[in-house]
């Protein structure tokens, strides 16, 4: 009965926001999206022939550059997209004014966050499409070295995404403030988590805090399991360090939710 | 000159509204210090497997020397923050008409030009101020900078500040009269910093992207800084940019005037300036 519910409440979420995105704001996400990833592929496109003449520095071991590129700058994209769907249900529902009947409706908050990052990942999908035709047209082919694992790195970062955006959409409701913790974690994010460089390139307490975000392992999983030549079997102990990692944030963040719904609304009436 | 006191209490107005408006505000702390620094990081380790290669530093003797490309890149990013400070606070001058006020300012006897031009340059002082003495910090503390002039530092503010408020008083105008202001800031963002050279040097980009890059006064800024700061350039060798630069934020002044005069007519026929 339970599960019926909390299926029923995630799929309504999922079909409300694919309803609402394409009446109010057909293009503007997809090109916030495709955009800022297609500028980053080109970037590298053009300093890897123009400077590096087809060449990069002894001190890179991830595979061809451009492919690496290609995945980290598109898995950055798709972080940041999942986030700010996931993060920012509540204090858009609070924003609209609808975050009260929300928490009196009898509709579990996970599921309703998972009904949003469903609806993230299905949109994505036809925008990361659009970037494959980028990606095709700059001539760069992406290596598959074990499908499973890209699989499983796919997977892992979606969880290690969600798994952070119950904790931040609390801070946010709670804050009454969106804008400047999502665009500072975006940047944390993209310098920590090895999208588009290898993490060993930071100073060292960059690469501990990097190790406490679920995400760089999620990460190292992806590459490695395309670019790095890896299989799933050798890159099994960065996926479970992920997933626990994950476990953890989602625990506290879950913990923390009905403390910060709590004052949302303490501070609005 | 009796055009020109008015024109200054103007000014002094905004500044003095945008000085209350902005200063000490975390955005302003984040949006131009925190963020542009992490970007700047990002950028540079990004680019660093193509700039280890062994042919880098024949194409582009710069990146043999991390310092040096590190410096390349914070030039860029300090005047791209210039530059995108004005597309936020044109942003921000939109607003005015979902607040109520921008009808007001424009039944005011105050000059239209000056006050876009004001409007921008209080916002950018406010702004870019903070990332301004970090980055020369930044750049004094590598011992990257080698300037033929001491007087040249004076050549790289004007080059930096002229084109930048130019800039600003056009998108002012050009947002003012606009509804649909969040899809400019979408298109202003992002491809500004890929067509002006913020994050590679000129000769990498292809020339279908230099020529669109030319009609951005960005471009030239960046070309004239990092000339003046980096490679010790005199101002004989600077000076056809330097002469763009100016016809550019010539063109730049001219157009906003252009602008705010056939919008202000329109709107006082169709009365949009009330409607949100």
């Amino acid at each position: 009965m339970a599960t019926a519910t909390a299926w029923r409440t995630g799929r309504a979420t999922a079909w409300r926001t694919w309803q609402t995105t394409r009446r109010a704001y057909p293009w503007t996400y997809a090109v916030g999206t495709v955009l800022p990833a297609a500028l980053t592929i080109a970037l590298g496109h053009l300093a890897f022939h123009a400077i590096g003449a087809g060449e990069t520095g002894s001190g890179f071991h991830e595979g061809p550059y451009l492919a690496y590129l290609a995945v980290g700058a598109t898995a950055y994209q798709f972080t940041v997209r999942l986030i700010l769907w996931s993060a920012k249900a509540l204090i858009t529902e609070q924003r609209q004014g609808t975050l009260g009947a929300l928490l009196i409706a009898p509709a579990g908050r996970l599921p309703y966050l998972l009904g949003f990052t469903a609806f993230a990942v299905l949109s994505s999908v036809a925008e990361f499409l659009t970037l494959a035709v980028v990606v095709a047209a700059l001539g760069i082919t992406i290596p598959v070295a074990s499908p499973l694992g890209a699989l499983a790195g796919a997977l892992a970062l979606i969880t290690a995404t969600f798994a952070m955006s119950v904790g931040l959409g609390g801070l946010m409701i709670a804050a009454g403030e969106a804008h400047i913790s999502q665009n500072t974690l975006f940047c944390v994010l993209g310098l920590l988590c090895g999208y588009t460089f290898p993490r060993a390139y930071l100073p060292a307490p960059a690469q501990w805090l990097a190790d406490a975000l679920p995400t760089t392992a999620a990460m190292d999983v992806l590459h490695g399991s395309l670019t790095g030549g890896r299989t799933l079997t050798d890159l099994a102990p960065r996926l479970a360090l992920s997933l626990l990692l994950s476990l953890g944030y989602l625990l506290a963040g879950l913990r923390g939710l009905p403390r910060a719904e709590a004052r949302a609304v303490e501070r609005t009436y | 000159m009796s055009g020109l006191r008015p024109a200054l209490r103007i000014f002094a107005a905004e500044a003095l509204k945008q000085h209350r408006r902005l200063f000490g505000q975390p955005l302003v702390v984040f949006s131009m210090l925190v963020w542009p620094v992490l970007q700047l990081a990002t950028t540079y380790y990004t680019l660093r497997p193509v700039a280890t290669a062994s042919p880098a530093a024949a194409h582009w003797p710069l990146s043999a020397d991390p310092h040096r490309l590190l410096a390349f890149l914070a030039t860029g990013t300090l005047a791209y923050a210039f530059f995108f400070s004005l597309v936020q606070s044109a942003w921000h001058l939109s607003f005015e008409r979902t607040t109520g006020t921008l009808e007001l300012l424009f039944l005011s006897p105050a000059g239209r030009l000056t006050l876009m031009l004001a409007n921008g340059a209080g916002a950018l002082v406010q702004n870019a101020w903070l990332l301004t003495c970090f980055t020369a910090a930044a750049l004094l503390g590598f011992g990257t900078l080698s300037v033929a002039a001491w007087w040249m530092y004076g050549v790289v503010i004007l080059a930096l500040l002229v084109p930048a408020v130019a800039w600003g008083a056009f998108l002012n105008s050009l947002l003012v009269f606009s509804r649909d202001s969040a899809f400019l800031y979408t298109i202003l963002d992002e491809p500004l910093w890929f067509v002006s050279g913020v994050r590679l040097p000129n000769f990498a980009l292809p020339a279908a992207v230099r020529v669109i890059g030319t009609a951005f006064p960005l471009t030239a800024s960046l070309t004239a800084i990092r000339g003046a700061l980096l490679n010790a350039e005199p101002l004989s060798a600077l000076a056809p940019t330097l002469t763009w630069l100016t016809a550019l934020s010539a063109l730049l002044l001219a157009a906003a005037a252009l602008l705010l005069r056939v919008g202000e007519a329109r709107s006082q026929r169709t009365g949009r300036l009330t409607l949100i």
